[in-house]
This record gives structure tokens, sequence and C-alpha cells, in this order.
């Protein structure tokens, strides 16, 4: 019987259009409104929030998971973020309006999306808790164990951002 | 000098309006442009911008600090100019026949640390910043306020200074990331 995880990648599979983008090129920016979902098939991005002083690092997505400027894609209002390939990505994207047409026609893939959805709500709780969390190795452990394979896939400045550290912070508590 | 706070805000602001329109065009240009360097040791339109932002980085929350401290006035009184201040102000200011050359402290120097074309976006939300940091200025003392220069925290400058310096700096600099687009690539 099929995973959860697999019938999402089938459905990308059938439905999804191939794009690959190059290092350093932006899947979406600031300002635009986002109408894509993004199926990482090989590669890396992170998903990143610009302010006056610096660029902090939200999200980040390699070989499996499931990428877009969510506030965006669901409301239609302009991007907040910034997504971008950190090395040369392979995606398979889905339009919104492909997404609806899919959701809308069977309930299977609706059940998927529910699903995914909630996955992401989970995910969102996580994530606020990471960012309370005082302690920076707590911090990191968390990450790692959700997340096992984060620093074969990621390059470490990104993800020291990603934990609200300094690099130095973070390659001093993995030394350790 | 001394000048009305009302009129020194409205010339500041002006000034600041004026940088961003220009850094705003600069933005739609290809990225080609923007690494133009005039000569091989001289700065691109990036790195000025960038520049501009780490001192945005210090600058920015220190004037917030400033303004935060001090009572809300409905009518302040004019400012007048301190002597280490206006000195740092007509230090920057562009004037009309050449522009004084000037090293910078090595944190603030960009050049060769690989900036990125986010360094427009990153200037022109501190530029936003700045605009609404003015409005706040125009309601306290601007001599009363005081902000802790950059390079020696023990050394507090007027706040009208501080502003006026930090204002003629940006406009500096995105003189020459102007000029850098637009000059032949000896880079």
């Amino acid at each position: 019987m099929e995973s959860f995880k697999d019938k999402l990648e089938s459905l990308f599979n059938q439905y999804g259009v191939l794009k690959t983008f190059s290092r350093g090129d932006y899947l979406t920016r600031e300002g635009e409104t986002e109408t894509s979902l993004y199926y990482i098939e090989s590669g890396a991005v992170r998903a990143f929030y610009l302010s006056e002083h610096e660029e902090s690092v939200i999200r980040l997505g390699y070989k499996g998971s499931i990428i877009t400027s969510l506030s965006s894609f669901l409301t239609g209002r302009p991007s907040d973020l910034y997504i971008e390939a950190i090395r040369k990505t392979s995606t398979r994207i889905l339009s919104k309006s492909a997404l609806r047409e899919l959701v809308n026609q069977d309930i299977d893939t609706l059940r998927q999306y529910t699903t995914l959805l909630e996955q992401t709500l989970i995910q969102q709780m996580d994530r606020e808790i990471d960012l309370i969390t005082p302690s920076p190795a707590e911090r990191l452990e968390r990450v790692l164990n959700r997340s096992p394979h984060l620093f074969q896939e990621i390059p470490l400045k990104y993800i020291a951002s990603y934990l609200r550290m300094t690099p130095e912070t973070l390659s001093r508590i993995r030394n350790s | 000098m001394q000048i009305a706070s009302q009129t020194l805000i409205k010339e500041l602001t002006s000034l600041t309006e004026h940088c961003t329109a220009i850094v705003a065009e600069l933005h739609q240009r290809p990225e080609s442009q923007l690494r133009r360097r005039p000569t091989p040791e001289a700065w691109n339109a990036l790195e000025c911008l960038e520049h501009l932002n780490r001192y945005g980085d210090y600058y920015l929350p220190a004037i917030e600090k400033a303004i935060i401290a001090r009572p809300r006035l409905q009518a302040p009184p004019p400012f007048r100019s301190g002597w280490l201040g206006n000195y740092f102000a007509n230090l920057m200011r562009v004037k009309e026949t050449k522009v004084k050359k000037m090293k910078s402290p090595a944190d603030k120097n960009p050049f060769g640390a690989d900036v990125n074309v986010l360094a427009i976006d990153r200037f022109l939300k501190q530029q936003e910043r700045l605009l609404v940091l003015l409005g706040d200025a125009a309601n306290v003392d601007l001599v009363k306020a005081r902000v802790a220069i950059s390079i020696a925290p023990w050394i507090r400058i007027r706040l009208g200074d501080t502003l006026r310096f930090f204002v003629y700096h940006i406009e500096r600099h995105v003189l020459q990331a102007k000029k850098a687009a637009e000059s032949r690539d000896e880079g």
C-alpha cells in the first residue's frame, strides 16, 4: 500500500511540470504572487525573509520536500519570502489551478491535500517551539530529529540561520 | 548652523526620497551593470550599497533608540549643530566640484566580499525605515537627543547632526553607485 509520501510524489510526477533551477536562481521573490507548489526531486533550496538587517532562513528544502511561499500561495497576496536554489535544483511544479482541479475532482486527492496541510501545521507548531527554545544545542537536536540528513544536504551557514545562531556557535556545538 | 527642526527634517526626507528613486531605477538594470568597476580597486554599485547597508545596520537602531529616549514635543526647538557633528556632516556632503576620497573602516568595506544583488533590496528596506525615523524625529529635540557614533561609542553627537551625516553619507555613495553602474568596466 502506497504511503502518503509516495502518493504525493506520484501526483507530482503525473501532473507536475518539470523545471530546473541553477544555483542562485530564485523560485520566488518577495512581492511576487506565488502560484506554484514545488516538489524537489534533487538539489536544495532555502526560503528566507529579508529584513533591513539580515536574511533569515525560515525553511529549508531538499530531495523529497514540498515547498512554496505558503501565505502567498493560499491568499494570493504578494510573497513576503524569497525562495532561492542553493545548488542546482530540479523540481516538479503543480500550479495553483492544477491543484484546485485535482483536489476538486477526486476525493482521494482531497484527502492527500488535507493530510499535507495537517502535516504542515504540525511542522509550524514544532518550528514555533524551536524558536523559543533557549538552548542552541537543544534547537539543533530538535531539528536533527526531524531531518537527520540536514548537514549532508545544506551548507552550514543556512542551517545556522535557520537555527537562529551564528555559524561559529553551530560549529562549536557540533564539535563538542 | 541653526535651522527650524521641521525644515531640516523636510530637507533630509526629500534627499532620502531622491536617493531611493535613483536606487530603484538601478534595481531595474541588468546585474552585469551593477557589478561594473570603474577601476580594478573601485567598488561596484552593489558594494556601494552594501557599504551603506552596514552603516544602516548600526545607525538605524541607534537613531530609533535615541528618538524613543526623548519626550514627544509638539513644537521642538530649532536645531543648532554641534561642532563635531557639523564636522562629520560636512565631511560627507557631496560638493559641486570634487568628492573627497576617504578610507572606510575595515568592517564597513565590502570590497571582495561577494555582495549579492539582494543588497539593493536590503538598501531599499533601510530607506523605508529611515523615512519612518525621520518622521518620528520631527517631534523630538534634535539637540538633546544624542547618538553614539559607530567608531567611538563614548562620542555622542546630536541627533540632528547624526541624521545629516547619515543622509549625506547615503547620497555620496548612491551617486558613486550610479556612476559605477554607468562606467566602463575596468575591473
